[in-house]
């Protein structure tokens, strides 16, 4: 069968189609590049599965907690890094204490950063232990959620800076986590309706808005449905999104004409693939 | 040896039965149970991460010792293991016990090798989409045809072009009213239209298929644990059966 499949193409043809995806390749990169150096802004209005997100937190008393999983790496940080920073300036505008842990290990440096940025940036008052906390790595996935559904300090009995979380006065009113008001849970892979739902909002009763990447999203329509969790943050558009909502446009925002460009790109290689296809068709049936 | 034959299905039995159980009991026992199964899987995946930075490292081990095809990405390996196993020990002087220091040689290492490399990888998908959008998304059949009718309506629909498309459509309309008062009155268009048509396409045809492979996945899921609650599959114990 190998034999028949190779023989059917020509070099000719081989030699073409390499060509072909060497331009295509070649194209993106500039494709993508001219919106930003043309500065382009192409912001969109909001769709009502980030809305939503956007008013449960808004509904929130000053002092409530909210628990952040942030389940990424820096492979994804294109898409999730900015829905973090647009929802924890939400968080520190409100008043509310952020909670930031990760089932990710190889992502830690990168929320602490995230974290310690945007508190710098919009919270300077804002301190570690009494306003927000970084509670880092535990091994253990599910587990730890069933943990933490028993008591957060005793999951995390230390947060990423060493210090014991037990007393902390952002976590004074959290025993475990039915004591969280809402939970956010910005994920690359699994651990939406993997864990936090099945172990966490199923069990204990927290509400959960999922943001997470744009080919991760077609999954959670099912759970967003039957309100399991109350909103998705969709990939770049729906990070975007939500900078708009908190008033702060930012990276994702700056970045939706050049998503938007290599859309239509990619839309306009399929019209040329279809057109060359029907072209060929055509030509074999006269032959 | 019949405690290295049962002893086994008589401990996956009895502890995947408590487990069930204590799904369907809201008793303060049942939930200690819980959280002592918690405690306990916490310790074992601790020594998880031993067994699997070991069965990594051996398997390039293997490579490298064995010359295989690429053995010299398997040495990159453990030049990055042993660099940021040393960075993080040595932790800018203060030793492996106190937290990471936050500036340093391991924070420079992961913000100035592992995000970008890590970043790249990630980006490198887009060449691949764009190439494969070109080789596949070909109306052969209906059902390619059916398939990339969605693929450009969500595509479309997600990125904020769309609306500005709308607009500038309903601007040229709105040099002949009457066509321009059929399209948004009679029709409803609006510029989030391609929006709610990729939203349409999500939450329907694409969540209907979803439910549909959720639901088979669970039955087999339920299905292939209650094979090794009692005893039919064995494979977890090492040997054919």
């Amino acid at each position: 069968m190998p034999e028949t499949a190779i023989t059917t193409v020509s070099d000719a043809e081989l030699r073409w189609q390499l060509m072909i995806r060497r331009i295509i390749h070649l194209l993106l990169p500039i494709v993508v590049m001219v919106p930003f150096l043309c500065e382009i802004d192409m912001p969109g209005k909001p769709s009502p599965l980030v809305k939503q997100i956007y008013y449960d937190l808004e509904a929130l008393e000053p002092g409530s907690v909210v628990l952040f999983s942030l389940d990424f790496d820096p492979g994804s940080q294109a898409e999730l890094a900015p829905m973090t920073v647009a929802a924890l300036r939400q968080c520190f505008k409100n008043d509310l204490h952020p909670i930031v842990m990760t089932h990710w290990f190889s992502g830690l440096g990168l929320h602490k950063r995230l974290l310690e940025e945007t508190a710098e940036e919009f919270a300077p008052d804002k301190k570690s232990g009494r306003d927000y906390v970084l509670l880092g790595f535990r091994p253990g996935g599910q587990s730890v959620i069933l943990s933490m559904g028993d008591s957060i300090t005793g999951a995390f009995d230390k947060d990423y800076y060493g210090k014991i979380t037990e007393g902390m006065d952002a976590l004074k009113d959290v025993d475990s986590l039915r004591d969280i008001d809402y939970a956010l849970v910005l994920s690359a892979g699994g651990t939406i309706d993997g864990m936090w739902i099945p172990y966490g909002s199923d069990r204990y009763g927290f509400p959960i808005g999922a943001g997470c990447t744009a080919v991760m999203a077609p999954d959670l329509y099912p759970f967003e449905q039957s309100k399991q969790i109350t909103g998705i943050i969709g990939g770049l558009r729906g990070a975007a999104d939500y900078e708009v909502l908190v008033g702060a446009p930012d990276d994702a925002t700056s970045a939706m004409a050049a998503q938007s460009f290599a859309h239509l790109y990619i839309i306009g290689l399929v019209i040329v693939a279809n057109i060359e296809e029907f072209v060929r068709k055509r030509s074999k049936k006269r032959e | 040896m019949w405690y290295k034959r049962y002893l086994p299905l008589v401990l996956v039995f009895l502890i995947g039965l408590l487990g069930f159980l204590t799904q369907y009991i809201p008793h303060w026992g049942s939930e200690e149970v819980v959280s002592y199964m918690a405690r306990s899987l916490l310790i074992i995946v601790a020594f998880a991460m031993f067994i699997g930075a070991y069965s990594l490292l051996h398997m390039h081990l293997t490579r490298i010792r064995r010359q295989q095809a690429g053995w010299a990405y398997s040495l990159l390996v453990f030049v990055g293991a042993t660099v940021m196993i040393a960075a993080g020990l040595y932790n800018e002087g203060t030793g492996p016990m106190p937290p990471l220091a936050p500036r340093g040689i391991n924070t420079w290492l992961y913000d100035h090798v592992q995000v970008p490399c890590s970043a790249t990888m990630f980006s490198i998908l887009a060449f691949f989409i764009a190439s494969a959008a070109y080789r596949t998304f070909r109306a052969k059949n209906l059902n390619a045809l059916l398939l990339l009718i969605a693929a450009v309506i969500v595509m479309f629909g997600q990125v904020t072009i769309s609306e500005r498309f709308v607009n500038w459509g309903l601007y040229v309309a709105n040099l002949f009213p009457p066509l321009h008062d059929f399209i948004v009155d009679g029709l409803g268009v609006t510029d989030t239209i391609f929006r709610k048509l990729a939203h349409f396409v999500m939450a329907a045809p694409n969540m209907a298929a979803k439910r549909g492979i959720m639901l088979g996945i669970a039955l087999g899921a339920i299905s292939q644990s209650l094979r090794i609650l009692f005893g039919i599959e064995r494979s977890y114990m090492g040997g054919g059966d």
